[in-house]
């Protein structure tokens, strides 16, 4: 730190020394702003190569802009200036990186022009800085080129010392909206110093020192609050309240609350509806588990918030569920959090039910015994690593694991929005060797939505009754499900095979054709 | 101003980068092996001035002498036919070019290939190869009909291959669409005189281009071809476009160990036209493979080996006596006894077996004269935690190629593993033929280049595309594998080798088999030859 001024020192050298450590201070914010828009921007937008070239670009323009501007400021008015600067500095870069963040969730579109137009403010103002600071140093010393030298050292070692505590200290302890703040209380805090020690030549100090304080008191509340303000932020992409919210090494786990309605979302998609899921999880489990009263095993690939356990539980002549999930977060989270557990009636801690958390296919490789009925829950086919768990290897495994006569039961994602995607998991069922039975519910929060039922035997009659207690599956709606109106007839696709994993580019186009 | 800056912590980043591999490698304490398979035990024979005497004596019907393709194949046509009185012996290097290797981290192994890694599908006349898929289990169902059914999880999972061109992820190995239209055209005449040579047939009725390659059309017209190199065939044709040269000189340098001036016509146009298998169940042009390369099918062979009856160590001498065949043998412990066969069948590299059957003459064969020149290769396993970050919305591929690179690209071992969630770990096999100087400047460099350099050459394309400071942090351990003597480069001329058609007509004591034998270095033709002594020795 800078020492204590000593009684020695003439006024205009320790004034000068100010200047000069606030010069310091000033490169380092300076940069900082420039680094956390440019990690921000490669954060939301990907490609750090674009993102950082047209930060630095806009903002070194900006920067050339912010000198030009300077000379407009008079002589007599440089150092006022310099601190209204600072101020100003403060406030927009310190905010730059939360208010990024609060616009990308709530208004995505003109997120870009909105992250230029502060780049470029921070920069015309960041420009203005050190030719200010050198005309106000010029006006007490006569050794120009003396000036020049230290003003632009510390210049540059303001920038080296924030270029490496950036991305190895504070990127990864404050996060970006923190390190914003801190900058900005940098930048109030050299206006306050700079004001108070230059107090006598300027006019208005306590005003000053007054606005300095407050938005010195703003940027710190913000420090103090930015993973409330993000989480605020995320909010606004759910839009509901958000009740958990956790990063796996998997994926990204939201659930959110508004009033009764529970949702989960894994990596923005939206897994359930407290209000409907009972429509798709009774779809899943109950035409398979009614058509086979002697099973005892069932096995549950996926579906890691217990909910299908839920229902398979319901059956008395059940032994043993087990559950394979990829991610024990998952799992963990629905056997412990309260709203979560009375949600899937405490499934995954029902003495009957082993959680495994392992992946489906490395599972089904080892010697896992054979099972009644298996449940595929997995996320829908969106990659070629999700597009694996649809083909025809991994059917083959599972025939493997599947007791004579029983059943296996695949979530196929919508028959409706995405036909060729559905169709194609039912060719590649037939193309493992099962019979299949394709059906399908309307769940509202989905939409239409398809399952498909395969066996190894021929003959499968959708039950007229169920024995165990359902909200809307019955005789009629289970009729229902298994016909195909006529917008719904099934396109020639081909099977999802390895080699060309058809699926993904089906569901992709299929998606895309939908969603705007 | 701070500009400046910036470019600083550039550079010393780049410093950092540019600093020397190997003492990086130290540095970040990541272990590295160098392995020469057969180089010091061949060294030792080639030298020697006189051979050990014996110190026992063992004898047996059929005494198989190489545990690469060749050999086992001939074991496994011999069990499969119940005749089960031989004992192979291994060589330096059990499965030989179908070699693997193992990393463990903690409970989990991740397998890789040291040499061969893929199995193009069969063509109908490898009648051979589709039995042996069969009985592996790799066909599933109607080997020998025109589209038979495979086991998914061999058939090359999508995304299959991709190529870095100009900064910048292309599907397939050939930037076509990336390039203006006269270069196009011509990619598209190339590809349109290789579709209809994959049907063509000859004056004699055989297909032009075949595999095994003796079932290939005499037509002496075709044949002519053999006497050009395929650049000076392509010069002829007016195939001038630098991306369709370079693309070719890869695939040369992938099959053949030697680029387009040093490969026959005939052999370059037989790469593209003779691979014309199907399955009913993948696109065409899908091939096989496993996460440890082509050793699962060796595995597959060799379990047909009665227990006991396969031997570590490796012939000395081979001679063809009286009542049978005469073999000084070296076991893995360093002694020296000699195995007496009723037969043999020598599936060695033939510049082996040059040093090995003294009276390799009388066969026909001058060692001088028609020993094919085979080809250096530096294989690369670079066992990776997690994956090295690809550019936005780019997916990693099995094989990737470095458009106009000197070497040949990379595969990922865990690519066929049917997982949602990508591995803790993965294993990238690099692939480089050192084909810019002659083949014995390669190997001198195999021999006595330092680490470093070997490390580089191993690492070049995927520094080219990965940031090195995301590769390296990433590398656990590396493992270099040299082959001096890697595959039998086919120079213009080598389909009419008389010394070759001598070898493969032997059919006395003492049989060859080899995929020297037919010149170039592929799984189909060293089956081919170990099946057909196999069948010699079974008609007795």
């Amino acid at each position: 730190m800078f020492p204590a001024p000593a009684k020695a020192v003439t006024l205009p050298a320790m004034l000068d020394r100010v200047l000069i450590l606030s010069v310091f201070v000033v490169a380092s914010c300076g940069l900082a702003y420039e680094l956390v828009a440019g990690a921000l921007a490669s954060y939301l937008l990907g490609d750090s190569v674009l993102q950082f070239s047209t930060i630095i670009g806009c903002y070194l323009f900006a920067m050339g802009v912010g000198a030009h501007l300077s000379r407009y400021v008079r002589d007599e008015d440089a150092l006022a200036r310099f601190i209204d600067i600072e101020l100003l500095v403060g406030v927009l870069g310190g905010l730059s990186a939360t208010l990024l963040f609060l616009v990308f969730a709530w208004m995505s579109a003109p997120f870009r022009s909105v992250l230029y137009v502060v780049v470029f403010l921070v920069g015309v103002l960041v420009g203005m800085e050190i030719p200010l600071v050198m005309r106000v140093l010029n006006r007490h010393r006569a050794a120009f080129s003396e000036l020049v030298s230290r003003v632009l050292t510390f210049d540059y070692l303001g920038a080296l010392a924030v270029s490496l505590l950036f991305p190895l200290l504070l990127a990864p302890t404050l996060g970006l909206a923190r390190t914003g703040f801190l900058f900005g209380m940098l930048n109030v805090g050299v206006a306050l110093w700079t004001a108070w020690h230059f107090r006598a030549e300027l006019g208005g100090v306590s005003r000053r020192l007054l606005r300095g304080g407050v938005i010195l008191i703003l940027l710190a509340g913000g420090f103090l609050l930015s993973d409330r303000l993000t989480h605020w932020a995320e909010q606004g992409l759910f839009g509901d309240d958000i009740v958990f919210a956790r990063s796996t090494p998997y994926q990204r786990i939201v659930v959110t609350r508004w009033q009764d309605d529970i949702r989960l979302y894994l990596n923005g998609n939206l897994q359930f509806s407290s209000r409907d899921e009972h429509r798709y999880h009774e779809a899943l489990v109950h035409p398979a588990l009614a058509a086979l009263p002697g099973a005892r095993r069932v096995l549950v690939l996926g579906g890691g918030d217990g909910l299908a356990v839920r229902e398979i539980l319901k059956y008395k002549n059940i032994d043993s569920v087990t559950l394979v999930d990829l991610d024990p977060e998952m799992t963990g989270l629905f056997t412990t959090s309260a709203p979560l557990v009375a949600l899937n009636a405490g499934a995954l801690r029902d003495k009957r039910v082993k959680v495994v958390n392992a992946d489906a296919g490395q599972w089904l490789e080892g010697d896992v015994g054979s099972f009644d009925l298996i449940v595929a829950d997995f996320p829908d086919p969106s990659n070629y690593a999700l597009g694996k768990l649809y083909s025809v290897p991994m059917y083959r495994l599972m025939t493997r694991h599947l007791a004579a006569g029983g059943y296996l039961v695949v979530q196929s994602t919508s028959p409706y929005f995405a036909p060729h995607a559905y169709w194609c998991i039912d060719a590649t069922l037939r193309e493992a060797g099962f019979q299949t039975w394709p059906y399908h519910v309307y769940v509202p929060s989905f939409g239409e939505w398809g399952y498909i039922l395969a066996g190894t035997r021929p003959g499968f009659t959708p039950p007229s009754q169920y024995p165990v207690a359902t909200r809307y599956l019955n005789a009629a709606t289970t009729a229902e499900m298994f016909r195909f109106p006529p917008d719904m007839t099934p396109p020639v696709v081909e099977p999802n095979r390895l080699n060309s994993q058809s699926l993904v580019r089906y569901f992709e186009q299929d998606w895309g054709q939908v969603i705007r | 101003m701070r500009r400046r800056d910036f470019i600083g912590l550039s550079a010393a980043t780049l410093a950092l980068s540019a600093c020397e591999p190997l003492a990086r490698l130290r540095g970040l304490g990541i272990p590295l092996s160098v392995l020469r398979p057969g180089m010091a035990d061949g060294h030792r024979l080639r030298d020697a001035i006189k051979l050990p005497e014996p110190g026992g004596e063992l004898s047996t019907g059929v005494a198989i002498l190489g545990g690469g393709i060749a050999g086992l194949t001939a074991a496994w046509r011999l069990a499969r036919e119940g005749y089960t009185d031989f004992i192979l012996l291994d060589g330096p290097e059990p499965d030989g070019n179908a070699a693997a290797t193992r990393f463990s981290v903690g409970a989990e192994n991740y397998a890789a290939p040291r040499g061969a890694h893929y199995l193009p599908l069969p063509s109908r006349e490898s009648t051979h190869v589709r039995e042996i898929l069969a009985d592996l289990g790799v066909i599933r169902a109607n080997p020998q009909s025109e589209r038979p059914e495979y086991d998914e999880s061999a058939l090359v999972h999508s995304p299959e291959e991709r190529v870095w061109y100009q900064g910048a992820w292309h599907e397939d190995l050939l930037p076509t669409r990336a390039l203006p239209e006269a270069e196009a055209a011509q990619h598209r005449r190339f590809e349109a005189l290789i579709a209809s040579l994959r049907t063509a047939r000859g004056a004699d009725g055989r297909k032009l281009f075949a595999i095994p390659i003796v079932e290939s059309s005499r037509d002496p017209v075709w044949r002519a071809l053999d006497r050009l190199s395929f650049a000076a065939w392509l010069r002829r044709e007016g195939y001038t476009a630098p991306s369709l040269l370079t693309y070719l000189d890869y695939a040369s340098r992938d099959d053949y160990g030697a680029g387009l001036a040093g490969i026959s016509a005939w052999a370059g146009l037989h790469y593209f036209a003779a691979r014309d298998g199907r399955a009913a169940n993948a696109e065409p042009g899908a091939v096989l493979t496993w996460p440890d390369g082509l050793q699962t099918l060796a595995r597959g062979l060799g379990k047909y080996i009665p227990a006991g009856q396969r031997y570590a160590g490796y012939a000395l001498r081979i001679e063809e006596g009286r009542n049978g065949v005469r073999v000084l043998c070296r076991d893995k412990d360093g002694k020296v006894y000699t195995l007496n066969a009723r037969r043999a069948i020598c599936a060695l590299p033939l510049h082996v077996a040059a040093r090995v059957v003294p009276n390799l003459a009388g066969y026909g064969f001058d060692a001088r004269r028609h020993l094919p020149e085979s080809a250096p290769w530096l294989v690369g396993n670079i066992l990776l935690r997690g994956f090295p970050k690809e550019q936005a919305g780019v997916n990693l591929a099995w094989d990737n190629v470095v458009h106009g690179s000197r070497g040949l690209g990379w595969v990922v071992s865990t690519h066929q593993d049917l997982r949602a969630a990508r591995p803790a770990h993965t294993v990238f096999t690099t692939y480089r033929a050192l084909a810019d100087a002659t083949p014995r400047a390669g190997r001198d460099l195999l021999q006595r280049a330092p680490d470093t350099e070997l490390l580089a050459l191993a690492l070049e394309d995927m520094e080219q595309v990965y940031h090195p400071l995301d590769l390296w942090r990433r590398m656990q351990a590396v493992e270099l594998i040299l082959r001096g003597h890697g595959m039998a480069i086919p120079r213009p001329g080598y389909l009419d080798n008389p010394g070759l058609a001598a070898l493969r007509s032997t059919d006395g004591r003492l049989l060859f088999a080899h995929g020297d034998l037919s010149g170039y270095s592929v799984f189909e033709e060293a089956a081919w030859w170990g099946d057909i002594a196999a069948q010699r020795i079974l008609k007795g």
